[in-house]
Order: structure tokens, then sequence, then C-alpha cells
């Protein structure tokens, strides 16, 4: 495969930043026009590359290699495998999705917002793509800068942007600064930043102390971002003062950044100390989970309610992933367990990322319509909004793990795993689902759809001088969730398209621990 | 029958002298230029007189000493030239009273 | 006949084609959705028909054996999970019940929700989008073949109780004379309720699953009750328990959520605030029957598990069974909503069925579970005709007399009376079902719970001493003589005396797609019961008692017909029957109830259901909620959040004192230091710059001079 996909899919976005950078300021539409059309270059070349990955190959494919920094001995070395590559496309939709949806919702400074939107993106695909340690470390700092300044100058004034945006700059810098030097760790033993052969060299193995340490190091930087309990405080700050696209995308594929580190990097460097720290990583994956609920379940605003369910089901996805840890056997029937159990965390990112970032289109719609997302404020909308209502508890229901939906999938995978494997924690795990269904009708669909429509609240919050488009989910918002919608149905009746791609990966991944 | 090396050099350190003399002390920015075009004519005189007494197979000194005439000729032109244009706007050709680059 | 199987995965195609039509397209056209509900429920049921008549040619080797079809759906790690459908006779005999009784309640419902009628209600086309998913989901699970695809369609039905409970629960300004403010309160209520409680027993079906799949590496039902299977089951120790039964347990849990029985039943009745024809379709035909179908689908599970352990998993279905007979029973005699009635009648119900299971016997159950289905469904169409025309009633008395009651409540039965004279369809196929139900020679429900009682008479006498069955049997009995209590007092207070309401006296026969299906029904609940009878044989039994034979630890046999439980159970129905009804039928507004000046203040703690829905709302919500407030305020207010923010504080003071450190010590005194040495000495030295050149030029001469005699000295 000589044709450089990969690099293709990650620099067309950076292209055009430079290109909306260069735009006179003042021509707006043309400045959307061009961050949209520059957007889908990379999706429709990550679902090509995703429909030419051979499915039932395990391995690394679309390599490219370079010498890039020779007296670092870095290589610009990028490939996808099956854990990726639905990673890459989660991203390259989501963005074009959100440029497209903020080509509507956006009025101030739109040059800078397209132009870092775009680096944003091309940060996010590096890290999924990256195979080398230091160009993993350099995207994954990359994507940083772009969020901050998304969430300081373009969130809601109410909700502290500026704190927010710091409070997740410097959570994300503490991990990168510790993961740094558990690489540079890594690099002294292994004398390469490659990241597909350093497991075979068995990294640090000389030094336990050292390796632990490396390994908790690399460990906070991936669960800050995933995030999991107790580093999770930056979320719902930064969800919730972000704008709409911001939020989509920071719990839409930011959290996952963490999450696939976890799984490109920590598992493979550390199979032995993950597995010997399983148990306490466990209980932080089901405190997330529970905690997480319980605490979504406190709140009256309707985006830090979601971002704090982000929290639990992030949780599913630790708890996946311990599962898959917390033996080393190779052998059927226990390969199998681990296998399905990984493939549930995988899945549940790519779930996550589909139905958590729908909902927060979702509450853009309404915010973006009463600037508040109070949940008392609303009530009956169902009669107002239908489609709205349909498009909403469709999502809500993806998010709770109803069955037919995308959620239920990973869920059932998740816990498949884990009550083979440490079913201990899956007895107790199972309580955040019925949380999870408490949440989200009791809060979301209960006070925002259904009960009495009053007129006069409405019009205390709704200003019609300031929405131009359909009461009802206008023609662009619809055209925005309908891709999400897709995903989650096929994924919840027929899986097998995403998870045959992912099963071959994980399944040679845990193979070669 | 030859006048000794030595005294080729005594009469181009006399010249010199007084040469370097005619520069510190003259008020007059001429005289200043008229010295240093004293100096360079001992230093031709050491020049030549060396060619004579030590390389006289070899043209060198001479070859210096004509450059030596030329460059002091462009120099008295744009000595010249300077003080003019420094004439044409201080009205004075007094060395002390042109200190425009005084702290 | 067997290619007629081939047709089974798209009986519950059909209305789910019919739900995503009516959703996506059709929804503003409602004589045309409500056509395309009911014409998709109806080839539904022609062809499960089909399925069925294929099942009964194909003898027992298709009964038993049955037919399945394998789709790979979910690849697992060197495995692939396949999904599918399969026919046996069980499933079979569901595939009779379910889409006939989905079709009578769809056809009804286009009268109930008033087609054509000026006050139609304006959901009418989401109405039948709702039922058209609950009927496939209910239909999914009886066809499926592994227990993912049975968990979808489970769970799929909980969401269509929680869209149909929870149907009026929203409105517009322009909606006031369909529904009012606290119907739309209570109805949201319902569904959440309705909702949250099924959800813990699925999480707790879900567990089960994943643990059988994990243990077992198979989610098909088949092959789970392989004997070698089961027997790896016993042996693994799981929680101190053999994993049998622990799973076995679990999965109880599931249908004790579903099927209403105690502890969780307590959603049942505030689904009555949904429209009545799904009320009849949760509890008749579907959602409820989910719950008694899977735990007779699991049963070998179960009796393994008993074997093993000398107990749990069989004898807990039993016993809950018979709480939730006797419970449901007694509290159905207070109450006074006439849905309500049927909803705690139905809980009974449901735990006859489950002590049927719970003594092992899958007929039994099975055979109650349809019969159930269509006396109920007849009883609470029949209801739903009642208010229906009480609700016509009081607006012709609202007319008539220009005063509107604000606070009527058509489902009052103490506001009815009367009514046989003027619904008399309804009031015949009503009196239909109250027989079935209370089991009065031969009307359906008399064969089919004479079996379970016949069955824990017959297994007391084997045993001789006082042992489960015979509790069971007891309860059973008993309960059989509280129902008839409370349906003689329904009937009494609904059809006889005098109209206690304007509405009632204006009451009057519902339109013909009402009563039809009532009428149908009503032939059913009379004749049903004759395909078990055991004069006859007991064809049900042959037809598919034999599906579980092959797990090698369920045995079905027929028990004989018993003589004196029948007749000791018919003569308390009878009695009780003729006692309500001779206690309400002259029951007059205002009078203290007959019941409680019997019974007291036990009639009070019937009324308020034992209060078991305080005592959850005490024990289980107001922790819950108190939990989550807590656990946010030491996430955001007293310990994660301050304590990150206390981080960046510290880091804010350190900083401050790196920064006056920085601007006085490195940047005043170094930096600026250094710069003011070279300012003064610059100052100091620019006097020697005197402008002169030839200054300049001494020094450059003195200099020479003095290198010169340096060098000449040295």
């Amino acid at each position: 495969m000589n044709f450089p996909f990969l690099t293709l899919i990650t620099f067309i976005p950076l292209l055009g930043a430079v290109v909306v950078a260069l735009i006179p300021g003042r021509r707006e539409r043309e400045i959307k026009l061009v961050a949209v059309l520059f957007s889908v270059p990379s999706l429709v070349l990550s679902l090509i590359a995703w429909l030419l990955y051979a499915q039932n190959a395990g391995e690394i494919k679309f390599l490219e290699e370079a010498t890039w920094i020779p007296t670092l001995n870095a290589y610009y070395r990028v490939g996808v495998d099956g854990i990726s590559l639905p990673l890459v496309f989660l991203t390259t939709l989501l963005t074009t999705l959100s440029l497209f949806y903020s080509s509507y919702t956006i009025k101030k400074r739109v040059k800078e917002f397209f132009a870092l939107f775009l680096l944003l993106e091309t940060g996010m695909i590096g890290v999924f793509v990256a195979l080398d340690l230091v160009l993993f470390y350099i995207f994954w700092e990359v994507g940083l800068v772009p969020m901050f300044l998304l969430i300081g100058i373009w969130g809601q004034p109410q909700d502290r942007p500026q704190y927010s945006a710091i409070k997740f700059f410097l959570y994300t810098l503490v991990g990168s600064v510790a993961m740094l030097l558990a690489f540079i760790a890594i690099y002294m033993t292994t004398g390469t930043w490659n990241i597909l052969q350093i497991p075979g060299l068995k990294p640090l193995a000389g030094n336990p102390g050292l390796a632990i340490a490396a390994f908790w190091a690399i460990f906070l930087a991936f669960a800050i971002k995933v995030p999991s309990w107790p580093f999770h405080t930056w979320l719902p700050d930064a969800h919730t003062a972000a704008p709409t696209a911001g939020s989509v995308v920071l719990a839409g594929v930011l959290l996952k950044l963490g999450g696939y580190g976890m799984i490109r990097i920590l598992l493979p460097f550390f199979p032995d100390l993950f597995k010997q720290f399983a148990p306490w990583i466990g209980v932080l994956a089901l405190i997330s989970m529970i905690y997480g609920a319980l605490v979504s379940m406190a709140q009256w605003d309707l985006k830090r309610l979601i971002a704090y369910s982000s929290v639990s089901h992030m949780g599913f996805f630790m708890l996946g992933l311990v599962a898959a840890a917390a033996s080393l056997e190779v052998a059927n029937p226990v390969l199998t367990s681990r296998a399905i159990a990984l493939n549930g965390a995988v899945l549940q990112m790519f779930n996550h990322g589909i139905i958590t970032g729908g909902l927060f289109f979702l509450v853009g719609v309404i915010y973006e319509r009463t600037h508040t997302r109070d949940l008392k404020a609303f009530g009956g909308l169902s009669a107002k909004m239908p489609v709205y209502y349909g498009v909403m508890l469709t999502t809500a229901l993806a998010s709770l793990g109803l069955p037919g939906l995308a959620g239920f999938i990973s869920e059932f995978m998740v816990f498949r795993g884990a009550f083979a494997l440490i079913p201990t924690y899956a007895i107790i795990g199972v309580v955040a689902i019925v949380l999870g269904a408490a949440y989200i009708l009791w809060k979301i669909v209960q006070h925002v759809f259904l009960g009495e429509f009053s007129e006069e609240r409405w019009q205390e919050i709704f200003n019609p001088a300031h929405w131009h488009f359909s009461l009802d989910m206008a023609r662009f918002e619809v055209i925005t969730m309908a891709p999400l919608l897709f995903f989650m149905v096929l994924v919840g009746i027929y899986p097998a398209p995403v998870l045959n791609v992912i099963n071959a990966a994980t399944t040679a991944l845990l193979a070669m621990l | 029958m030859a006048i000794p090396l030595s005294w080729w050099l005594t009469v181009a350190a006399a010249l010199f002298a007084i040469g370097l003399y005619g520069v510190l002390s003259r008020r007059n920015a001429i005289g200043v230029l008229l010295g240093i075009e004293l100096m360079l004519n001992a230093a031709n005189i050491n020049l030549v007189a060396f060619w004579r007494f030590i390389t006289p197979q070899a043209l060198t000194g001479q070859v210096f000493a004509i450059f030596v005439i030329g460059i002091a000729a462009a120099e008295a032109a744009a000595g010249l030239a300077i003080i003019i244009s420094a004439y044409r706007r201080r009205r004075t050709v007094v060395v002390d009273e042109l200190d425009t680059m005084r702290w | 006949m067997d290619f007629l199987f081939s047709f089974t995965p798209l009986i519950p195609l059909f209305p789910l084609l019919a739900f995503a039509v009516i959703v996506l397209f059709t929804y503003r056209y409602n004589r045309l959705s409500s056509d395309i509900a009911i014409g998709s429920i109806a080839l539904s049921t022609v062809l499960a028909w089909a399925v069925l008549l294929a099942t009964l040619l194909g003898g027992e080797h298709i009964q038993v054996e049955g037919w399945q079809l394998r789709v790979p759906w979910l690849p697992a790690g060197t495995t692939v999970l396949d999904l599918g459908f399969a026919v046996d006779g069980f499933t079979a005999a569901m595939l009779f019940m379910v889409p006939f009784v989905c079709l009578m309640i769809f056809i009804y419902s286009q009268g109930y929700m008033k087609l054509g009628q000026p006050d139609q209600d304006p959901r009418y086309a989401r109405f039948f989008a709702y039922i058209s998913l609950f009927a496939a989901g209910m239909l999914g699970l009886v066809v499926a073949r592994d227990l993912v695809l049975l968990f979808v369609s489970w769970e799929i039905m909980g969401l269509c109780s929680y869209l149909l409970i929870g149907f009026w629960s929203f409105r517009k300004a322009d909606d006031e004379h369909h529904i009012d403010e606290a119907q739309v309160i209570r109805a949201r209520k319902a569904a959440l309720k309705a909702f949250i409680t099924t959800r813990i027993g699925d999480v707790l079906l879900f567990s089960g699953i994943a643990l059988l799949y994990s243990y077992t590496g198979t989610v098909t039902l088949r092959e789970i009750f392989r004997p070698e299977t089961l027997e790896t089951l016993q042996t693994i120790s799981l929680l101190g328990m053999p994993a049998v039964t622990v799973i076995a347990l679990l999965v109880f849990g599931g249908a004790v959520g579903k099927s209403a029985q105690f502890p969780l039943h307590v959603w049942l009745p505030d689904a009555m605030e949904g429209p009545t024809p799904v009320s009849a379709l949760i509890h008749a035909a579907t959602m409820v029957a989910a719950g008694v179908y899977l735990v007779a689908r699991m049963l070998p599970l179960f009796i393994a598990g008993f074997e093993v352990a000398d107990a749990p998993a069989l004898h807990w279905v039993a016993i809950v069974g018979a709480i939730t007979a006797l419970l449901g029973a007694t509290i159905g005699l207070a109450q006074d909503d006439i849905k309500r009635v049927l909803a705690y009648s139905t809980i009974s119900q449901l735990g006859y069925m489950m002590m049927g299971l719970g003594l092992g016997s899958l007929v039994a159950g099975i055979f109650h579970l349809l019969t159930h289905a269509f006396f109920k469904a007849l009883l609470f169409l029949g209801a739903g005709s009642v208010i229906h025309g009480v609700e016509h009633g009081h607006h012709v008395a609202a007319h008539a007399d220009h005063v509107h009651t604000e606070h009527f409540n058509p489902n009052d039965m103490k506001a009815m009376g009367g009514l046989r004279h003027r619904m008399p369809y309804t009031f015949v196929a009503y009196l239909a079902g109250t027989l079935a139900l209370v089991g009065i020679v031969p009307f359906a429900g008399f064969w089919s719970k004479d079996e379970i009682l016949a069955e824990a008479f017959h297994l007391w006498r084997a045993d001789g001493a006082l042992n489960l069955p015979f509790w069971v049997w007891l309860a059973g009995t008993l309960g059989a003589f509280f129902t008839a209590l409370y349906m003689g007092r329904q009937l009494g207070l609904v059809f006889w005396g005098e109209p206690r309401h304007t509405a009632a006296r204006h009451a009057h026969e519902s339109p013909s797609s009402m009563t039809i299906p009532l009428i149908v029904l009503a032939l059913f609940a009379l004749l049903f019961g004759f395909v078990n009878a055991p004069f006859l044989g007991s064809p049900l039994h042959h037809f598919m008692g034999g599906v579980h034979e092959a797990s090698e630890v369920v045995h079905a046999e027929a028990v004989p017909f018993n003589f004196t439980v029948a007749a000791i159970s018919t003569v308390l129905a009878v009695a009780g029957l003729l006692l309500g009804w001779l206690l309400y039928r002259n029951y007059r507004p205002g009078q203290v109830e007959p019941f409680q000046v019997v019974l007291g203040p036990v009639f009070t703690l019937l009324r308020n259901k034992y209060y078991i829905d305080e005592l959850y709302q005490q024990v289980i919500i107001r922790p819950v909620v108190w939990l989550s407030n807590f656990c946010f305020n030491i996430d955001d207010r007293w310990i994660i959040d301050p304590f990150v923010d206390l981080v960046g504080a510290a880091g804010r003071v350190a900083s401050d004192i790196v920064r006056v450190l920085d601007s006085v010590v490195v940047d005043r005194w170094f930096v600026e230091g250094t710069a003011q040495l070279f300012n003064a000495a610059g100052r100091g030295l620019r006097y020697s710059e005197t402008g002169r050149v030839q200054n300049y030029l001494l020094v450059v001469a003195v200099t020479i001079l003095l290198l010169l005699g340096l060098y000449l000295y040295f």
C-alpha cells in the first residue's frame, strides 16, 4: 500500500487550517465553506481505509515510515490497526459534523475558530495513527492548545471558560509530563521509540521499581484524559464551558485519546504490571461508573449531567480493559473472554463517541434556542418539538444501553468479559446500568420533554428574534444528527462491520502479550 | 661609496617625526593632511631603502612604494574633498572646531 | 410443510416495519397509520398460525426438537456469536396466542382512540407505532433462539411500556379536553417507575445471561440445556452456590421485574395510567407474559439448580409466586379504580403461573399464561369499553346540563353502576371474562388454574408432609377465593345497582370496532380451556410438554384431574363471587364499604397496598437521591474539586512567592544592577571622547610608543 492514506488523513486538516488562516477574516461564508470542505477528504479517506483494511487481518496496515529527527532516533512512523481505525473514523466524522454544525452557530471570531478546529483534528488523528513515542507525544500536545483556546474563547461566559480552559490544560499537562518522563526511561532501556517494537523488548524489565513508576506515570496521563475517578473534575467544567462543537469533540474524541493510549501503550508495554495492578484499576473503574452515574443524577444542568455521564460510561470502558488485562492466558476460552472484554472496551469508546457526541449536539439544539441548560426551565417540550424529542429519546436510550441501539452491545461485551474474568467487579458494576436508566429518564427525558408545556415559561427563555431557523430541529441539526443515529442503530442491530475490524486487532494484540 | 642603510632610515625617521608633529600640532586641517603625506613618504623611503639593501633582486619594495604613492594621492584627494565639504558646512577648517563627535 | 418455518423471522419483522414506517413517514396520516399497524399484525398472525400449523403437522419431531435458523452476529475473539430464531411446540403455542390477542387489541384501539371522531386523540398515529413496536418485541422474544435476541426483545418491550404508560405524560395547551394536568404528572411518574423497576430486574437478567455466556460459551437456549452443559454449571461454584443456581436466580430476578412479582410488582398498578388498550397489551399478551415465558423457557436451569443444591432456585419461584398471588388478590379487594382492580388481579394471576412453574410443571404455568392472556385482554378491553362509555356519558351529561364537573374520574367504579342495561355487549363479554378469571366450569380459567392447584395437591399428597406444595396449594386456593370476591365486588359495583353518577346514567355502548374484539375474546375465554382439558387427553401437554426433554431434568407428565381440588376451588370461587356481588350490588355513594365494615383496619392496609410504595420511597428512592447529592457535593463542593482547586491555589501562592523573588532579587538586583553598572561606567568614560581627531591620534601614537617601549623593554 503505497498511497499515503494516513499522512493525507492527518495533514489535510492542517493544510485546511493554513488556508483558512489566509482567507480575510470578514469573508465568513468562504471560511466556513473551506473549513468544512477541508475536513471532508479525511472523512472519506478514513472510510476508504476502513473498507480496504482486510477484514480479518489483525496487524498494522497502511504503514509509513521515514527518518525524522536522526539525532533523537525519532521516526515519522504511522500506521493503523483495527483498534485505531474506528477511532480515526470517529474523529473525522465528528470533526466534519462539528464544523458543519458550527458553520451555523459560531458567530464570533469565525476564522480563528475554524482554523483551530482543523488544527485540533490533525492533533487528534495524529495520536491515533502515530507509532513512534516521540510522534505520539507531539501529537498529544498539539491537540491540547486548540482545545484550550476553543474553551477559553468561545465558551459560554457564565460558565467560567477561562477557569475551565486552564484547568483542562494544566490537568492534561501534568499527565503529559509524567508520561514524557516515562517514555524517556523506556527509551533508555530499549533504544527505540517504536511503539510496535517496545513490547517485545520488555521495557524496564531489569528495574522493577522504575517500571512501576513508569507504569503509573503513563497511567496517570491516560487516566486524566479518560477521565477516571478521581482525576475527572476537569471534565464537567471543560465540557460545560466549551462551545457545542467543542464539547462534542471533547467527549467524542479527546477522552478516547486516553483510552486508546491505555490499549496501545500501557497494556502492551507492561502486561505483567497491568495484571498485577488490575484490581486497583478495576476499583477506579467501578467508582467511576457508579459515582459518575450518581453525580449525574444530582445535576440540574443538562450539559453537566451529560459530562458526568461520560465519567460513568468511560468507567465501563476501563472495566472492560481491566477484565482483558486481568489474565495473561492465551488459550481458549479465557482468550475469548479477554477478547470480548477488550472488544467491548474499544466498541464502548466508539459508541460513547457517537452517542455522547450526539447528546452534546442535542444540548446545543436547545441551548442555541433558549440560552439556558437548566433542567427546571423546560418541560413538555415533546409536544412543542416532536422531532427533537424523537432524536433525543433515541440517543438517550442508546446512552442508557437499550438493546437494539449501540450502547447495549458494548456494555454487554464488557460485562460478558468481566463476568468471566473478574466476576466480583462485574456484579457491583451492573448497579451503574440501573442508575444510568434513572438519570437519563428521570432527569433528561422527564424534565425536558414530559410534563406540562408552559407557554409563559417558554416565552421567558425563547426569543424568536435571536433564532432564525425552525423551532423544532432545523434541517442542519437533523443533518448533523443523521449519521450519528445511523451508526447507533447499525451498531445496535448488526455490529459485525465494526466489530470484525476491532476483534481481529484485539485478538492479535492479546495473543501477542 | 654608498650611503649606509642607517642613514636612509634616520632621514626617514626624521621625516616621519616631522610629519607626526605636523599632524598633531597643526590646527589647519590642510596642514594635518600635509603631515600625513610626510609620514607616508617617510615610509616610502624606508621601503625603497630596504629593497635596495636587502632584496635587490625582487622589485617588491618599489612596487609597494608606488602603491603607497598612489594611495597617498587618492587619500589626499578624498581628504581635501572632505575638508572642503566640512568648510562649506562649518565655515572653518580648524580641526579643533570640527568636534561634532564630542560626547 | 416445513417451508413455512422460514417465515418465522418475518413474524416480528412486520410490526417492526410498521413501527418504522409510521414513525418515519406516515405519522401525519392517522387512518393510514393505524391500518398499517393492524395490517402488519394481521400478517404476523397469519404467519404465526401457519408456523403453528407446520408445527402441528410436523409431529413430535418438530414439536420437541424444533426448527432453527442461525445468523452470525457478533465476532468474539476466535469465535463468533450466532443469533437466530427457533420454533418448537412451546413457541408455537405462544405464537397462537400472542399475535392474535395483539390483533384484537389493535382493532379495538382504533375505536378506543376515536378514529375519525372530533375528539380523536392527537397522538393517534404515534400510539399505533408504539404498540406495533411492542408487539414486535413480544413476538421477537417468543421466536428467539438465543438469550441475547430474547433480551433485546425484552428490553424493547420495556421501552414500549415506558412510552405507552407515559403516553399522556405531556401535552400542549390545546390538548386540554383529552387529558388534565394531574394525569400528565401521574403518567410521567408511572412511566418512569415502570421502566426503572423493571430495569432492576433486567439488569439481573443481563448479569445472568452474561454469566451463562461466560461459563458455557453460548447463549443459545438449546445448547445451554444440554445435559453435559447443565452438569458443568452444577459443578462450578460461584458465591458459595452452584453457578446454575445463581444464574437461575438472576434470570428469575428478570422475570420478577417484568412479570411484576413481589417485591418488584409496584410498577404494574401504576401502569394503568396508559391508555386502556395498552393495559390490555401489557397485562395479557406481552410484557408480563414475557417474564413467565422466560422462566418457563429456562426451566431446565431452575430444575438443575434444584437438583444439586436441594432448594433455592425453583423453590423461590414457587414461594414468590404464592406470595404474589395472595398479595395481588388481597389488595384487589380494596381498590376503586376499575383498571387497578384488574391490575392487581394480573399480579395475582402471574403469581399462579409462577407457582405452576415453581412446582416444576411447564405446561401448567404456560397453560394458565395462555388462558389468562385471553380473558385478561377481554377484561381490560371490557373495562376500556366501560370507561369509554362512561366518558362519553360524561360528555353528553356535560353538554345537556351545561355543567362541567371538573374532577370526574371515569375509572372510578363507585361512580358507575347499572351499566348492564346500557352496555349489554360489554356486559356479556365482561361476565365471560370474569367467570373465566374466577374459574367457573367450563370457562378457560377453570382448567388452567385447576391444573396448577392439582399439581400442587398432587405433590403434597405424594410427599404427605406439610411441605412447600401444600402451602402453595393453600395460597392458591385462598387466592382463588379472594379473586372471586373482588370480581364479585367489581361486577356488583359496575354493572348492577343504580347509576351513581350522571355520567354512568348517560353511558352507552361502544362502537363495533370495540365490541367485536370483545365478543371474539369472550368466545376464547369460554372455549380455550379445552385445549388442555384432562378429559380430552390434555392435548397441550402432548404438544409442548416435551420441549425440555432433551435436558434430561424436566419430566412433563400431565397430572390427572383431581376432583377434590376442583370441587374445593369451585365452591370457594362461587361463594366468593356471590358474596362480593351480594354485598356490593346495591352499594350507594357515600356508604361505608361493606368490606371495610368486616375487615376494619386491615381494609385500610389493603387500600394502601400494604404501604409498599411508601416503604420503597423511604428505603430506596430517598437514600439513592440523597447519595447522589452527597457524591455530587463530595465531587464539587467538599473534597475532590476543592482539592484540585487547592492544588491550583497552592500553585498560585508559590508562584507569587517566586514572582517576588524574581522581580526583586533576580531582576532588580542582578539584571538591572548589571545594566546600571555599565551605565555608570559609560557615563564616566564618555568624557574621553573629545571629538578632536588630533587627541585620538595622540592617544594612538602614545599607545604605540608605550607598547613599543614595553616590547623592547621585555
